[in-house]
């Protein structure tokens, strides 16, 4: 595997423990172990995390209590709902295309645990094109989630994937241009090249580069809302005319495969953009130093994910308070909105965006 | 505003059922749906599903108890079937009101009033996915099913009126924490105009949706807040008052267009909040002026016969006019009860009114309409 990066030890010194040497072990295992650990110990703790902070801050802001009985003040609520979902069957037969389009959706998603980029150490799969993986994981997630919906036979089923397929198609334009944004300011797509071009203080961001990189911020998060289906503009799926269209049909485990799936998607899109525009991983440059002297990879690994995870949950609560004080919009009002107004900006962006750093240049 | 894009691409229309029982419908019923894309082409309505035999059931019990299967007319707004029930017997029998039992109905229908209409908002709130709002008035509405719980010992189906007066007397401190309460949802008022009324998400959601014109409000004989919206100023409380609500001073207010037309949903929302301004006003009014005397009527004894005759009482409800007419033939039993319910009229009114529009505008503009379907099959 072609990791273009030589600090994956983290996965090779951790399967040493377990008696896997460099020498007995192909280097895909490595590489499937490093996915899997990542999924199980980042991925899913994050999801049982921030949907236990949901529905805490939530139930706070609604005047109400909020899960109580799961553990000591409902920790374990997410725990015992993913328990009682796995319980459950589904009521009807499934027929083979929608099994088919699930699984799609679904290794769509997860290929993109390769690209996540979480920190400089643990960097799986660090290519010239990386930033742009998710967005193809995104576009294929959007087309598999339509062609679910279209093969459920209902009408919930039907809207709800035309609709989904049109978000994706309206975000997925704005959100790239406001990608090419920030490219051109660090001058170039890898992860490591992106988040070096920015510092641990708030000042060396991306977004506070430029005016033009703060527009680009505002617009890559709408535009990821609007690409992934993510409340505040999650009409696609869950418009209440529809029963929440292509989940109406999903029980049990294939909801809680569904419903995690949306929950990695929006995790996915908020890790991007603190990696993109709020300083990524990025610690005081002399305690980096001093660990990276130590050879303390494992110690930097986790002060720097655990950094990335903090502005991560923190921009997703924000996105879940706004969310919890608005309306839903309308899918044709997204739409329009995106094609209309996120993207004339997004090219506006562009165009300053390369004029300040051609200027910058001389 | 129908689109023909069907007739333009020569493409078929798609039939959709929704009901008895949907997420996006307020109350059991079943909408056959004509879709050209997302555009609803038409539609035909089918109630009855909670039809109760409640008319018929009145025929069957005495006079006494019918009090109780008025009250199941609307279970919402419950105190609006005994009250024009009442009134009606009352004029059959040429039954004196006491002042005092007259000031606690008023306090009682317009409490309910305000009771309905904050259930109206988060019914709204729901159609349209905000679910903040929702908690903030189920908190403050809970109050009002408090000062009933206090008053009645009930906080839905009250069944606490009589003929010529009402149940019990009030209870020490009710009249002191019913000004309370108003002056809470006065307070509250503005945080809900903050989070919804003037909220950009919502206006986008409700104005110039749904527009009901003012010859569909006549066709259909639609009254109350909805009607009223439209610019419709008709209001039994003015027009024929009843129960001294003549000597009360408040205003009717009428759709405006604020938001966009008038008669949209924003302006059928807005309506509604202004209207429990108004109640307020009543109540604060009346909560002065409750006179000393008897809560009910010495002339209606334990086992009160309601002589032979017949009468038509009308009431403004939360939703509109509420007619009922009774027969008495002199016997133990009523001979007829038969309401005239609002809801029945806005119902008619929705095949025609949701043409033309989005399905996921669908729920809003049903929410926005306030469809009593438990009156309306009774």
């Amino acid at each position: 595997m072609n990791t273009g990066n030589d600090q994956i030890s983290w996965i090779v010194s951790w399967c040493r423990a377990i008696g896997l040497t460099p020498s007995n072990t192909p280097p895909w295992l490595y590489a499937l172990l490093a996915l899997l650990c990542t999924f199980c110990f980042v991925v899913v703790p994050s999801g049982a995390f921030i949907s236990y902070l949901d529905r805490k801050l939530s139930a706070d802001l609604q005047a109400r209590v909020g899960p109580n009985r799961a553990g000591p003040g409902g920790l374990f609520q997410p725990f015992a709902d993913i328990l009682k979902l796995l319980q459950k069957d589904t009521q009807k037969q499934w027929g083979w295309r929608e099994n088919f389009w699930l699984s799609v959706h679904t290794m769509a998603l997860y290929s993109t645990l390769a690209v996540l980029p979480l920190g400089s150490v643990a960097l799986l799969v660090d290519t010239e094109m990386s930033a742009f993986l998710p967005f193809w994981s995104a576009l294929v997630l959007g087309l598999g989630t339509m062609l679910l919906g279209l093969s459920q036979e209902s009408v919930p089923g039907w809207f709800g994937g035309i609709r989904v397929a049109a978000q994706t198609l309206a975000g997925s334009f704005p959100a790239l241009v406001a990608l090419l944004c920030v490219g051109i300011r660090a001058g170039g797509f890898r992860w490591s090249v992106l988040a070096n071009s920015q510092g641990f203080s708030p000042w060396s961001w991306a977004v506070f580069a430029n005016p033009f990189l703060l527009v680009a911020f505002f617009i890559f998060v709408m535009s990821g809302l609007v690409l992934l289906a993510i409340a505040p503009l999650d009409g696609g799926l869950s418009m209440s005319d529809i029963h929440g269209g292509v989940s109406s049909h999903l029980f049990g485990r294939r909801l809680s495969l569904f419903r995690f799936g949306r929950f990695y998607g929006f995790f996915l899109w908020s890790v991007i953009t603190v990696v993109l525009f709020l300083g990524a991983w990025r610690l005081p440059n002399g305690f980096t130093h001093g660990l990276l002297r130590l050879e303390a990879y494992s110690v930097l690994a986790v002060f720097e994910l655990v950094w990335l995870l903090l502005k991560t949950f923190t921009l997703m609560l924000l996105i879940v308070w706004i969310s919890r004080v608005n309306t839903r919009s309308r899918v044709d009002q997204i739409t329009d909105f995106s094609w209309k107004v996120l993207s004339p900006f997004s090219l506006l962006a562009l165009v300053g965006a390369s004029i300040w750093a051609g200027w910058r240049a001389f | 505003m129908k689109r023909n894009s069907n007739d333009f691409f020569k493409t078929d229309l798609t039939t959709w059922e929704i009901g008895p029982y949907h997420g996006s419908l307020p109350a059991p019923m079943r909408l056959k749906l004509s879709l050209d894309g997302e555009i609803i082409a038409s539609c035909q309505i089918e109630t009855g599903f909670l039809h109760r035999g409640l008319e018929k059931a009145c025929e069957l019990h005495s006079w006494k108890s019918v009090i109780a299967y008025a009250d199941h007319l609307d279970p919402e707004a419950a105190v609006f079937g005994e009250l024009v029930l009442c009134l009606g017997v009352e004029e059959i029998g040429e039954i004196v009101v006491p002042a005092r039992a007259q000031c606690i109905r008023v306090i009682l229908a317009e409490l309910t009033r305000i009771s309905s209409h904050l259930a109206y908002i988060v019914r709204i709130a729901r159609a349209v996915g905000s679910e903040t709002i929702i908690h903030y008035v189920l908190r403050d509405r809970e109050r009002i099913l408090d000062l009933f719980e206090l008053l009645t010992g009930a906080r839905f189906s009250l069944n606490f009126l009589r003929f010529g007066g009402v149940c019990a007397d009030v209870t020490d401190g009710f009249i002191e924490r019913v000004l309370e309460v108003c002056e809470m949802i006065r307070i509250r008022m503005k945080e809900y105009n903050d989070l919804f009324t003037f909220n950009h998400g919502f206006l986008k959601r409700s104005a110039f949706v749904g527009t009901l014109p003012t010859s569909l409000i006549r066709a259909c004989g639609m009254t109350g807040p909805n009607a009223r919206a439209s610019g419709v100023n008709f209001d039994v409380r003015k027009e024929t008052p009843y129960m001294g609500y003549d000597e009360l001073e408040f205003q009717i207010p009428l759709g405006q267009g604020e938001g966009g037309n008038i008669g949209d949903v924003h302006d059928r929302f807005l309506l509604r909040l202004r209207e429990i301004s108004q109640s307020m006003e009543i109540l604060k009014q009346v909560a002065d002026r409750v006179p000393a005397g008897d809560f009910i009527s010495s002339k209606v004894e334990k086992d009160y016969v309601v002589p032979p005759g017949e009468a038509y009482a009308r009431i403004e409800s939360s939703r509109g006019l509420l007619g009922c007419h009774v027969v008495s033939d002199g016997k133990e039993k009523p001979s007829r009860v038969q309401f005239r319910p609002p809801s029945l009229a806005h119902l008619m009114a929705v095949p025609e009114l949701v043409e033309g529009i989005r399905i996921e505008d669908l729920p809003v503009v049903l929410a926005s309409l306030d469809l009593g379907v438990a009156e309306a099959d009774r």
